[in-house]
């Protein structure tokens, strides 16, 4: 865990006192609004490198963007909320968050706009043994995303920089 | 002009007519050595090393850096990679899809990570599984027919393969062969080697990072930064060998351990324990031997709103350098900090490790409230030397470094549109500027090109080879 929400909210008089596990998995570098797994309250954190930046902030009315990983309350027997309990905790995939999901990312093109031979699967090499000449004609070999470039040319978006 | 030519006077040639007239004419310096270095314009020029053939069965960056010097100065390296898989440093760096693609024929699906980059350019790429007795004579040939090779396996494996110095010393004399790899001999001969381990296990790493007091810890560099100071440190033994091979027609055989090379880069770290028994500590971003002169962290970004984390919270530090006494009086008045001045006149007393502790923190106090450009601005405005700690989109889009070419793109002829930074930030040259030819190939891409047209074995040969995996 890289850190903890430790509710103190009051609900009915009584300390809610639920301690929120924040994995790093999901939160070592994360801004939004988290729930509380007992009493639902919305607390809005920053983390940067596992370390809490900004928060937690309580945010009423407001919607969670995710909820923590596991949560239990050690002054009451350790009462716990396991992973996965829709609207407490958050489901257990063992995945994590979108981005990093590490789905490739297929470039055709540069930072300045520029044809790049980055995206799969190529055309094999003609050659013999694995051959491959010393120029990749772009045109000839992917034509389909020789007109993209074609386009992009049109409209500028070819740079120097 | 004078009429009769026989005749002609000195003044009436066009040009200078006098020193002082030469002088004025000569163009500004500055604009002499843009002509002289004419960025842009390296294959108009002639490579110092043409006519130098070069092997390489190397591996990751260390010594495939003392190749791909050799092959940006002109020499025709040819590198050897394992049939189908290639070099590993193809398959590690950076994670996530950073890849080039094709690696090869029979692995559509696999790409070259932007790891290989710099390390292995501008050669030919050739597959041979060089420990087979089938594939032994091809290699001998080539050996033949080469000037030195590069190696990297464990101490000793080429020479139980029987491609050792002493074995290929024997077929050419004026061979030079280089071991590079972790230990070398001695008691740890077996021991391998990563940038990460020459760094710890040379000491670099445990005088790098903040001390324990600040919240630090021993710390590595995060790029390989020894793996590729190593690598060149090779090319330089290269050079000298080829420069003694010259002098006595005789090879060389050069030893060199990474672990070994890194204590080089420790500085007075050694001297001092053998004079004083003092082991020298970590001290992070400041100095233990000049006070002020560090990087300090300022209180605003530069680029508060950008997405990106670099930006918008590391945007923070400035190099700060400022320990000659008058240096160190004008930055304590333009910070309000006369007191430490006055404390720390002389710089003996504020290079102490208590003094040093104070005055940053003080002056981490006064840029609590500015941003990283209000810092340097002031800074640098009173005559101090400061500069911004710059991330690498910075450095992409700096000034300095796009008129000295040393950031630009490169259109590659296979892989298309990259941006550099390797081969043209190591030193301009006037007469045999470095290049970069290709930024790498796909595994055994050239083996037509060695195999059949270079050492003239035929088609059918180099097939029937591919078809056994032998290449």
């Amino acid at each position: 865990m890289c850190d903890i929400i430790w509710c103190k909210k009051e609900i009915d008089g009584k300390v809610c006192n639920t301690v929120n596990y924040l994995d790093p998995y999901c939160f070592w570098n994360w801004e939004g609004k988290v729930n509380c797994a007992e009493c639902g309250t919305v607390y809005y954190i920053h983390m940067i490198q596992g370390f809490m930046y900004k928060g937690p902030e309580e945010k009423p009315g407001e919607k969670p963007d995710t909820s923590p990983l596991v949560a239990d309350q050690p002054l009451n027997g350790y009462k716990c909320h396991i992973p996965g309990i829709e609207g407490r905790t958050r489901p257990y995939q063992c995945l994590p968050r979108g981005i990093y999901l590490g789905r490739a990312d297929m470039v055709k093109f540069s930072k300045r706009g520029r044809l790049v031979r980055g995206w799969r699967p190529q055309p094999p090499s003609s050659g013999i043994a694995g051959s491959f000449g010393f120029n990749w004609d772009a045109k000839k070999l992917s034509p389909d995303v020789w007109e993209e470039y074609q386009e992009k040319l049109r409209k500028g978006e070819a740079k120097d920089w | 002009m004078a009429k009769d030519l026989r005749e002609v006077r000195l003044e009436d040639l066009p040009g200078p007519s006098s020193k002082e007239e030469l002088e004025e004419m000569k163009m500004p310096y500055e604009d002499y050595c843009r002509k002289m270095f004419d960025v842009g314009g390296e294959f108009g020029k002639p490579q110092a090393l043409k006519g130098i053939r070069w092997l390489s069965t190397t591996m990751y960056i260390f010594t495939p850096h003392s190749v791909a010097n050799l092959a940006e100065l002109g020499a025709e390296v040819i590198k050897i990679e394992m049939p189908r898989m290639g070099d590993p440093m193809r398959h590690t760096s950076p994670f996530n899809e950073a890849y080039l693609y094709p690696l090869h024929d029979s692995r559509p699906m696999t790409g070259t990570g932007f790891g290989f980059l710099g390390a292995n350019d501008s050669e030919y790429h050739i597959t041979m599984d060089y420990h087979l007795d089938e594939m032994k004579e091809a290699f001998y040939r080539l050996v033949k027919m080469s000037d030195g090779l590069t190696e990297c396996y464990r101490h000793g494996t080429f020479d139980r393969w029987k491609q050792s110095y002493r074995y290929l010393q024997e077929l050419n004399p004026r061979f030079i062969y280089v071991w590079g790899g972790g230990f070398g001999y001695g008691p740890k001969i077996f021991g391998g080697s990563y940038d990460i381990l020459g760094q710890a296990h040379a000491g670099l790493a445990s005088v790098t990072g903040m001390h324990d007091f600040m919240g630090g810890h021993v710390a590595k560099h995060s790029n390989w930064c020894i793996d590729w100071y190593s690598g060149t440190l090779i090319t330089y033994g290269i050079l000298a060998a080829m420069h003694w091979r010259r002098k006595t027609g005789l090879g060389t055989m050069i030893e060199f351990s990474q672990v070994q090379a890194a204590t080089r880069a420790l500085g007075y770290t050694v001297p001092l324990y053998g004079r004083f028994g003092i082991v020298r500590q970590r001290w992070g971003n400041w100095d233990t031997q000049l006070c002020v002169h560090g990087i300090i962290l300022c209180g605003k970004s530069d680029f508060p709103d950008s997405e990106n984390p670099q930006d918008k919270y590391d945007a923070r530090y400035v190099m700060v350098s400022a320990f000659q006494d008058a240096d160190f009086k004008e930055l304590c008045d333009i910070t309000g900090l006369k007191e430490l001045y006055a404390k720390y006149q002389a710089h003996k007393d504020r290079v102490e490790a208590e003094p040093q502790v104070e005055i940053y923190a003080a002056l981490e106090k006064w840029a609590s409230d500015k941003s990283r450009s209000q810092v340097v601005k002031i800074l640098q405005d009173a005559g101090i030397l400061a500069e911004p700690v710059m991330n690498d989109r910075e450095v992409y889009e700096c000034e300095h470094y796009r008129q000295r070419g040393t950031i630009r793109w490169h259109e590659d002829p296979i892989f298309g549109d990259v941006l550099l930074q390797s081969t043209y930030s190591t030193g301009l040259m006037s007469e045999t500027p470095r290049r970069q030819s290709w930024i790498w190939r796909p595994v055994g891409a050239d083996n037509v090109k060695i195999y059949h047209e270079l050492m003239g074995y035929p088609i059918k040969k180099v097939e029937d080879w591919y078809a056994k995996s032998w290449i």
